[in-house]
């Protein structure tokens, strides 16, 4: 009998998992789905997006059809009120990167933030690397640090916003060294590498899918990459540490995230399908020929990354002078 | 040699049934979302990339370039027929354009906005073709305190700018310079004047101001007229609606200005085809014999901005194709859709992919012919606009432009914005203040505000960086035009106290 009444419960509870398990696997998008992104058409997540979704209906993983939706403005502010909005809607996702942690350090007027999203996974890191023009003196990254140290403030480097990882590893790689030098803003990547080459500047922070080709070219010489281990496009170029600088890079990630209350079943829907989509062979030609770095993680470990990204940019910040409002 | 056998080939790629398919849906697409407010090529390429995955990258390159260049095209017919800048290159272009066509002369402006962006279209092409390379190498020698000092210049051309009373343009420009200071600082990343707005961290979209200000602004000027508007006269038959020959022999300047301003502003990373717009119809107007007759429908004023924008095109794919620098939204788009289909843009990219570079040269040629042929024709389609009453013109102006702006921002709080600066607008009408030196400042405060501040943080602070060869002559012509009015009001006042005293 009790043998009997333990099989029961035994398929019982079997059953029960069995059926949530199936439940959990079962719920799928019904209807178009919205992904959120903080550019216009044509800017950086607005570009991947677009070949995301693209990738996902190659690749069959999703039965729905998927749509960009942009909401430009505020570094990120804008398209995080506008996720929160959609409260507990499954059909609705969001594509992040680093400058949504970044910006509302700096703007109080940003008043929900990517910490009140849930995430979902974390998709890749964008690496970077310094280059100098192939006529420059600087063979290595110490040489051009030693001779910011002789010279505080003399030599320049191009970058985006003083808030942009540009300027970070700067202030970093300047807390650690003692060394000084300048930095100048521009709002486009084309400006900053126009005024690398045109001799204006004397250091940058460059994408390695940008530098390859102006490497190639003679143009520019890669001196370090800001990375944990060098990237298969750069063998020859010491990371950050080999180059015998105990700084660590703060990653730049590219991630997405859901509206705060987006059911759990929805939510590890989306994680599987891009625990999936990394491991398709577009996805994979995709990190190749922009010169990526593979970094999936899960949403737990993305909410953690995300944590720490935000520490590390407070205290770069705050050595900087950089004004931090929350 | 070399080049002809290069472009012999390109005709080859460019003539293929295929390729030659995609430069005619390139272009009447790009005719068709530059006649649509708010929509720009940029944002209508960056939609369209996924689709290009499958196709041949030849020819996709050669669709996009063609909606790039057909939007320049299209650009002009609402600002000449309704005051509502199609893109944000045409801005200028609603000065005379919409006056033109206030007295009837819609066709000739429209017929002349097409004639004068293939002839500066076509230079651009020839000229990418002949001088890409020196040109982009000499183009980096331009930087901060370069731009900084064009930037003056283009400011300084609000002498031209301004209608009756100087003192009245200039305040309207610093309200455009107001404005554009609007938004996240890059060099501090403070807030300016947000108000604690979350849309405002990024500034206001100047096609916003420039849309209130021109459009909303006339549509409640028209509103408050007692009796109904008249219709705007438009005349039978085709010669009718082209230009003149004499509308020709006067755009003579203008074509040459349009295409040389264009092409060279165009090859500038940090300046972009609203600049250059701006700059060529300043130089017309300041070389003309009668610049009293600009603001009030002069045709070299439609002439020079519309061909300048489409110069600049082929000026623009210069740093593009020979560096691999993008220098606008657009040609940003257009270099991840390169590397999108495997190609490597940069310094060797002509070398590595004859194909692609002298295919789309090609088909520019042969774009820009088409555009032609088919723009003609449109304008009197287009013309017939105006038989509409005033009363439906009024609500069809107010729709194209909410329409436009919401297509851009998708937010109400832009609309908000747009109703504001049109309120703006016919306030400034009544007080006689004019409106094109306030979007002149807003279009370059911003840019000449983050020259002057990476000059100075290049030098560390050192004033003389403004003062190196380039800028120098740049500055000299800057004061010229400020000084050059004062001598003639300063002449006239001569004169009539010499009359007075004989």
């Amino acid at each position: 009998m009790k043998l009997q009444a333990t099989a029961v419960r035994a398929a019982l509870g079997a059953a029960i998992l069995a059926a949530a398990s199936f439940a959990h696997a079962d719920w799928a998008p019904t209807k178009t789905v919205d992904v959120i992104v903080h550019t216009g058409p044509g800017g950086g997540s607005d570009l991947l997006a677009r070949a995301m979704v693209q990738m996902i209906e190659k690749e069959k993983l999703a039965p729905v059809r998927m749509q960009v939706v942009n909401k430009p403005g505020g570094n990120g502010a804008v398209a995080a009120a506008a996720i929160a909005e959609k409260k507990d809607d499954p059909h609705t996702i969001g594509l992040i990167t680093s400058v949504w942690i970044a910006g509302p350090l700096t703007s109080s007027e940003a008043k929900i933030t990517v910490h009140d999203l849930k995430p979902i996974a974390q998709l890749m890191l964008e690496p970077a690397v310094f280059a100098v023009r192939s006529d420059s003196p600087f063979k290595t990254l110490k040489e051009f640090i030693d001779a910011a140290k002789a010279n505080p403030g003399q030599l320049k480097q191009s970058g985006g916003s003083v808030t942009s990882r540009d300027n970070i590893i700067r202030q970093s790689l300047q807390h650690a060294t003692g060394a000084k030098w300048n930095f100048v803003s521009f709002q486009g990547g084309g400006e900053r590498l126009a005024a690398l080459l045109g001799g204006h500047v004397d250091i940058m922070v460059i994408e390695p899918q940008e530098a390859g080709e102006q490497v190639r070219a003679g143009k520019i010489r890669v001196l370090a990459q800001l990375t944990d281990k060098r990237l298969p496009g750069y063998p020859d170029a010491p990371t950050l540490k080999e180059a015998g600088f105990d700084v660590h890079p703060t990653p730049q990630i590219r991630a997405v995230v859901a509206p705060p209350q987006q059911p759990n079943e929805a939510s590890a829907y989306w994680e599987k399908l891009f625990a999936r989509l990394k491991d398709t062979p577009s996805w994979k030609k995709y990190i190749a020929d922009n010169q990526l770095e593979e970094g999936y993680a899960t949403g737990p470990e993305l909410r953690k990354h995300m944590a720490q990204i935000e520490k590390e940019l407070r205290e770069v910040y705050t050595q900087a002078g950089i004004k931090v409002v929350r | 040699m070399e080049l002809m056998a290069g472009l012999l080939h390109g005709f080859q790629v460019a003539l293929t049934p295929a390729a030659l398919m995609m430069c005619v849906v390139g272009v009447v697409l790009g005719t068709i979302i530059g006649v649509m407010p708010g929509l720009g090529p940029s944002a209508t390429i960056a939609m369209l990339l996924p689709l290009t995955f499958k196709l041949e990258p030849t020819g996709a390159m050669i669709m996009l370039a063609g909606i790039y260049y057909g939007a320049k095209y299209g650009g002009s017919t609402t600002s000449i027929l309704l005051n509502v800048p199609g893109e944000s290159s045409s801005v200028v272009t609603c000065i005379d354009g919409y006056q033109m066509a206030r007295k009837g002369r819609a066709g000739p402006a429209l017929g002349m906005a097409a004639i004068a962006s293939f002839i500066a279209g076509t230079f651009g092409v020839v000229a990418l073709m002949l001088v890409a390379p020196p040109l982009a190498r000499l183009s980096l020698a331009f930087s901060a305190p370069e731009y900084f000092a064009l930037m003056v210049l283009g400011l300084a051309m609000v002498v031209l700018l301004a209608g009756e009373s100087l003192t009245k343009a200039l305040l309207a420009m610093f309200v455009g310079l107001w404005i554009a200071t609007m938004g996240t600082d890059l060099f501090s990343a403070t807030s300016r004047f947000t108000f604690d707005r979350v849309e405002l961290l990024g500034g206001i979209d100047f096609i916003i101001v420039a849309i209130g200000v021109f459009a909303i602004g006339e549509v409640i000027g028209n509103m408050e007229a007692e009796k109904p508007a008249e219709m705007l006269p438009v005349p039978k038959g085709w010669r009718n609606l082209m230009p003149t020959w004499d509308d020709m022999k006067r755009c003579r300047f203008a074509f040459a200005n349009g295409s040389v301003v264009g092409f060279l502003i165009g090859i500038l990373p940090g300046a972009g085809s609203t600049i250059a717009s701006f700059m060529s119809y300043g130089i017309e107007k300041g070389f003309s014999k009668h610049p009293e007759e600009f603001g009030h429908g002069a045709i070299e004023g439609v002439a020079a901005p519309e061909g300048a924008n489409n110069a600049e095109t082929g000026g623009a794919l210069v740093p593009l194709l020979t560096l691999g620098i993008p220098g606008s939204g657009t040609t940003a788009i257009l270099l991840a859709a390169l590397i999108l289909w495997g190609f490597k843009p940069g310094p060797l990219f002509i070398q590595a992919s004859p194909q692609l570079f002298w295919g789309l040269v090609a088909s520019m040629y042969i774009g820009n012919v088409l555009l032609l042929i088919l723009n003609l024709p449109l304008v009197a389609v287009f013309a017939q606009l105006l038989r509409i009453p005033g009363y439906m013109m009024s609500s069809l102006i107010l729709g194209v432009s909410i329409v436009g702006v919401y297509s851009v921002s998708s937010s109400m709080f832009h609309l908000w914005l747009l109703a504001a600066f049109g309120l703006l607008g016919y306030l400034m009408r009544k007080l006689d203040y004019p409106s094109a030196p306030l979007v002149l400042g807003l279009v370059l405060g911003d840019s000449m505000e983050k020259a002057l501040r990476q000059s100075l943080m290049m030098s560390q602070g050192d004033i003389s960086i403004l003062f190196r060869p380039i800028p120098s002559v740049l500055l000299a012509f800057a004061a010229l035009l400020l000084v050059v009015p004062l001598f003639k009001k300063f002449n006239a006042v001569r004169v009539q106290v010499i009359d007075k005293e004989a």
